[in-house]
């Protein structure tokens, strides 16, 4: 059970960026975040806490996600958090860095 | 903007925020531990599991928080913290810094409040840097219309203001109130909104104005006497003159914070010029071209300098002058000398003030040495501080080694030294809010009352707060310097070993000197004042104080007719005899009011010719009753008293003093001459007989020659411009106390109507020297302290030294050293301080004697014995400060001391 990654094994800002889409389709928690980014990527993206909640905090001070008490499957407090609108704004404009990223890097392996 | 408020807002619910966070990582652990006992993991199995997977928690919220916090503001917190706990841990320590400290800067800030108030503060009018007043000294009405119609053309405009007392009923009771006469145009000038209605304007200020005799009143009057009521203006002020009752309409309340221009006097009611005539009708003082009592300002046109203003004025000043000169005809020398006086105006932005005159050089003395006092508890503070970080050298190398920066090292320091200046600041402020009102208080006396604005305005809070600073750099450097030189490897080795020579001394060694030094100066000048208050209060009087109460009765507002005043009065003096009065009297001054009754012009002998005036030497005049001179305890010397003889139809009489014989009476028997005093044309005054000499305005000026002339021989027609008279009782012994309590009831039951106040003479004495005694009691206070210090910072470098070198004093002994050889040692050493201090200090003092020259009263600014009392002084406090801790080294136990090392 390798739970290593940390923000250095993605590209600068990919965490983030992988958070905000996440929250696209509704509102999660913590573990709900980093077991869907788990099973979506078919168990290649395994996020630790010690870099999530960090992560975490830093949508939230920056506003692009919103945090809600609730409670958890097994009925204990969880904070679930939401996309603002300022969030959406800003994973739209992430997104597009990303994009512009990889194919800076897809372009530089491509050449001989 | 917002960040930083998310920050704020995130740093108060601080805690909350860890336990969030703490919470909802928990949570994820529960989930995960779920999900790997779903995996088929046992329950305890899949917890540790999920627990190790999920890491360092603290650290991840540590992280977490950071997001939030700025690292530097989360370190400086714990900083705060560790220093709070460091000083903690050294009450003793901290308390004396503290208390230093405050007392330093308490002190600093107190006397720089009324320094600033009293010297340094703009008037609170528009531009008052434009602002120039006329000197020196006052100026008649006359004088004042000519300028004031001139005013347009030469500045850009002027305007005269008077100080003046008044009585307003209150309740049906006359009660005193300070207040001005202004002209006109004085709010106008000044740029004066009113606060409520309107301030004066020249309509008002004209035989005839239009809306009837009005006044204005400051904001303070307002919420005092009308209970800040809405409808001020409009009401009515009623002000008493001889139990004639004026009402005046009050149309304005000034600003708050304005209250005339004179510093340390506040006009509370203020009338137009024309109400003076209307209140004082025959006696009216504004067509009178002998009676000085204006000030006259004036604003100066954009970018006109003073020099340019003054050569303006001195081309009409012929005419300005000419112009009041009828009424001096008389007095040609006068007249020739008065029409070359060149006028003179002189920036006046902080406004005029007849305190400032006489406390503004001795304030300022008293700022530079409490300027000095500080600096001395900043050289005690950074000696404490150094000593400290000295001992805690073990304490802060393992720090070292055990990886805190130097750089962070050296801000905890910085950090502790910050936050006792900033509690040593916090304390000084309340002390000195105390002692500035306490001090004020001694400005004033029972017939001066003295208001000055001591809120603390920004200057001083800067002027504070830079001093707070400063003291935490000074002291938060030194031990910097310590810190540097310690290695980390130098670390674990034990410290006592280190036998003498340490470059460290050198620092703290320095700082002693300069302590001596500036105690030194100090103690000079605290012994300088103290003789000259001790010289003054020892200069003979010739006459008894002690005994004596003063009834000063205000006949104006008693409202007593002119012409019953010889019958009333008589009342008063025999109502006056209450049980233990030996005998009263009256007269009409008052000794020791600094001034008086003098004459202004020429005095002749005989035929002979009128002598010139001579500003210097003024001849002093006072009006007394049968008496008098007994009853002050002034003997005569030759002929005699005045008598029932003495009345205004028999021939003029007079007595002189000593002094006025030795001027104008050198050769000759001074019993049967004739004076005349101001023209030929007066009456001339047979001389009956000679007083000793007596103090008139103030000690420091001596016995000044003086003439006296029976009451009961003033003309009727001069009773009218009279105010005040004097009731003089002398208490027989021991009864003073009881003659106090009973007076006030015995001359109110004589006469209801009576307006007048009691004290007794040592209280007027006390307040002609309020100056001198007050300079001498603060420069005292300031001495003192800095001996405190200074003998506080021997000793502590003295104790240190002992420590230091305890192996290598127990080594000596233990070779046979005696123990008288190692005290001999510890004061060798602090003798050179000593001497290098003295030196220094004496250098400093000898320079600095010709500025507090001034103040000194029949003692040399280098009087030798001062100076050799106050070496004498501080070596004796230097050997008391060296002397335990000697002795205790001479004590050591050889033995104990090679076991410890």
């Amino acid at each position: 059970m390798g739970l290593t990654n940390t923000p250095s094994d993605l590209l600068p800002g990919t965490l983030e960026l992988l958070l905000l889409k996440t929250l696209v389709s509704g509102a999660k928690h913590g573990y709900g975040i980093v077991e869907h980014l788990r099973l979506t990527s078919d168990d290649v993206l395994r996020v630790g806490e010690s870099a999530l909640y960090p992560a975490l905090q830093r949508l939230l001070f920056n506003g692009w996600v919103k945090g809600e008490w609730g409670t958890s499957e097994n009925n204990r407090r969880a904070r679930y958090y939401t996309l603002t609108a300022a969030g959406r704004k800003q994973l739209a404009a992430e997104r597009a860095e990303f994009d512009r990223m990889i194919g800076a890097i897809q372009r530089v392996l491509g050449t001989t | 903007m917002k960040t930083l408020f998310h920050r704020l807002l995130h740093l108060l619910r601080w805690s909350r925020h860890g336990a969030d966070l703490r919470e909802e990582i928990e949570t994820h652990r529960s989930l995960r531990q779920e999900a790997l006992e779903r995996d088929g993991l046992g329950a305890d199995e899949a917890a540790h599991a999920s627990r190790r997977a999920i890491g360092n928690v603290p650290l991840a919220i540590e992280d977490a928080r950071e997001v939030w916090t700025l690292r530097a503001l989360d370190h400086t917190r714990q900083d705060v913290r560790d220093a709070v706990r460091g000083l903690r841990k050294s009450p003793g320590f901290a308390l004396v810094t503290i208390v230093t400290l405050a007392l330093g800067i308490g002190a600093n800030t107190a006397l720089f409040s009324i320094f600033n108030s009293l010297i340094m503060r703009p008037l609170p009018v528009r531009d008052p840097g434009s602002l120039a007043l006329l000197t020196d000294g006052s100026w008649s009405y006359p004088v004042w219309q000519e300028i004031g119609a001139r005013a347009d053309d030469l500045f850009d405009s002027a305007f005269t203001w008077a100080d003046q007392s008044f009585d307003i009923t209150q309740g049906g009771r006359p009660i005193p109130v300070d207040g001005a006469y202004v002209s006109g145009r004085f709010f106008d000038v000044l740029g004066v909104p009113a606060s409520r209605g309107r301030m004066l304007t020249p309509a008002d200020d004209t035989a005839a104005p239009p809306n009837g005799p009005v006044a204005v009143v400051s904001h303070r009057f307002w919420r005092e006497h009308f209970g800040g009521a809405d409808d001020v203006v409009g009401r009515q002020l009623t002000v008493l003159i001889q139990r004639q009752r004026f009402p005046f309409t009050v149309v304005g309340v000034m600003p708050p914070g304005f209250s005339g221009v004179a510093v340390g006097r506040t006009a509370d009611v203020v009338l137009p010029f024309a109400a003076e005539p209307l209140l004082e009708g025959r006696d009216s003082a504004l067509p009178e071209t002998g009676q000085s009592w204006l000030e006259i300002m004036v604003r100066l046109k954009p970018g006109q300098t003073v020099e340019h203003a003054n050569a303006q004025l001195r081309t009409v000043q012929s005419q300005i002058r000419e112009a009041v000169l009828p009424g001096l005809r008389g007095n040609p020398a006068f007249a020739a000398r008065y029409l070359t006086d060149p006028l003179t105006l002189v920036p006046a932005a902080a406004g005029a003030s007849r305190l400032r005159r006489q406390y503004g050089t001795p304030l300022f003395a008293m700022v530079v040495a409490v300027g000095l006092v500080l600096l001395v508890a900043c050289a005690n503070i950074a000696s404490l501080l150094l000593a400290r970080a000295l001992a805690r050298r073990g304490e802060l190398t393992v720090r070292l080694a055990l990886g805190a920066s130097r750089w962070r090292l050296a801000r905890l320091l910085f950090l502790e030294s910050l936050l006792v200046a900033m509690t040593g600041a916090g304390v000084g402020l309340l002390f000195a809010k105390w002692g500035s009102a306490l001090l004020v208080r001694q400005l004033g006396n029972w017939e001066r009352t003295v208001s000055l604005d001591l809120a603390l305005d920004w200057r001083v809070l800067v002027f504070t707060a830079t001093l707070a600073c400063l003291c935490a750099i000074t002291a938060g450097v030194a031990p910097m310097f310590a810190l540097k030189s310690v290695t980390p490897g130098e670390a674990l080795k034990s410290a006592g070993r280190a036998i003498a020579g340490d470059r460290r001394f050198a620092v703290r060694g320095a700082l002693v000197v300069a302590q001596i030094a500036v105690s030194f100066v100090l103690v000079i000048a605290a012994g300088l004042f103290l003789r000259t208050f001790a010289s003054l209060n020892q200069l003979p009087l010739g006459f008894v104080p002690e005994p004596l109460v003063l009834v000063d009765v205000n006949l104006f507002a008693s409202g007593i007719p002119p012409a019953e005043r010889g019958a009333r009065l008589e009342r008063l003096r025999n109502a006056a005899e209450v049980s233990g009065v030996r005998s009263v009297a009256l007269s009409q001054r008052r000794l020791l009011t600094g001034g008086g009754w003098f004459t202004n012009n020429l005095v002749a002998v005989g035929d002979g010719p009128m002598l010139p005036e001579d500003r210097r030497q003024r001849v002093w005049r006072n009006a007394t009753t049968p008496g008098w001179f007994d009853t002050m305890g002034i003997p005569l010397r030759a002929g005699r008293d005045f008598d029932d003889r003495d009345r205004v139809s028999s021939p003029p009489v007079a007595i002189v003093n000593e002094a006025f014989v030795r001027r104008y009476l050198s050769d000759g028997q001074p019993i049967g001459q004739t004076l005349r005093v101001n023209s030929d044309e007066g009456p001339r005054y047979e001389i009956v007989g000679v007083a000793a000499d007596a103090v008139y305005t103030t000690p420091r000026d001596g016995m000044l020659p003086t003439m006296w002339v029976p009451l009961a021989q003033r003309e009727p027609r001069e009773w009218n411009s009279w105010r005040n008279v004097i009731l003089t009782i002398k208490a027989a012994a021991g009864q003073r106390a009881l003659i106090e309590r009973n007076l006030a009831t015995a001359l109110t039951q004589a006469d209801p109507t009576l307006v007048f106040r009691v004290g007794t003479f040592d209280e007027m004495l006390a307040a002609t020297m309020a100056q001198e005694r007050l300079v001498a009691m603060m420069s005292g206070f300031f001495g003192a302290l800095a001996l405190l210090l200074a003998g506080l910072g021997l000793y502590g470098i003295v104790v240190q030294a002992v420590n230091a070198r305890r192996t290598e004093i127990g080594l000596r002994l233990a070779l046979g050293a005696q123990p008288t050889g190692i005290v001999r040692l510890v004061f060798r050493r602090l003798g050179v301080l000593i001497v290098a201090g003295l030196a220094l200090g004496l250098a400093g003092s000898w320079w600095a004697a010709r500025f507090v020259a001034p103040l000194l009263y029949q003692i040399e600014a280098r009087d030798p014995m001062t100076f050799s009392g106050t070496a004498a002084v501080l070596v004796g406090v230097g050997l008391l400060a060296a002397w335990v801790p000697a002795r205790r080294a001479a004590r050591l136990d050889p033995a104990t001391v090679l076991r410890e090392g």
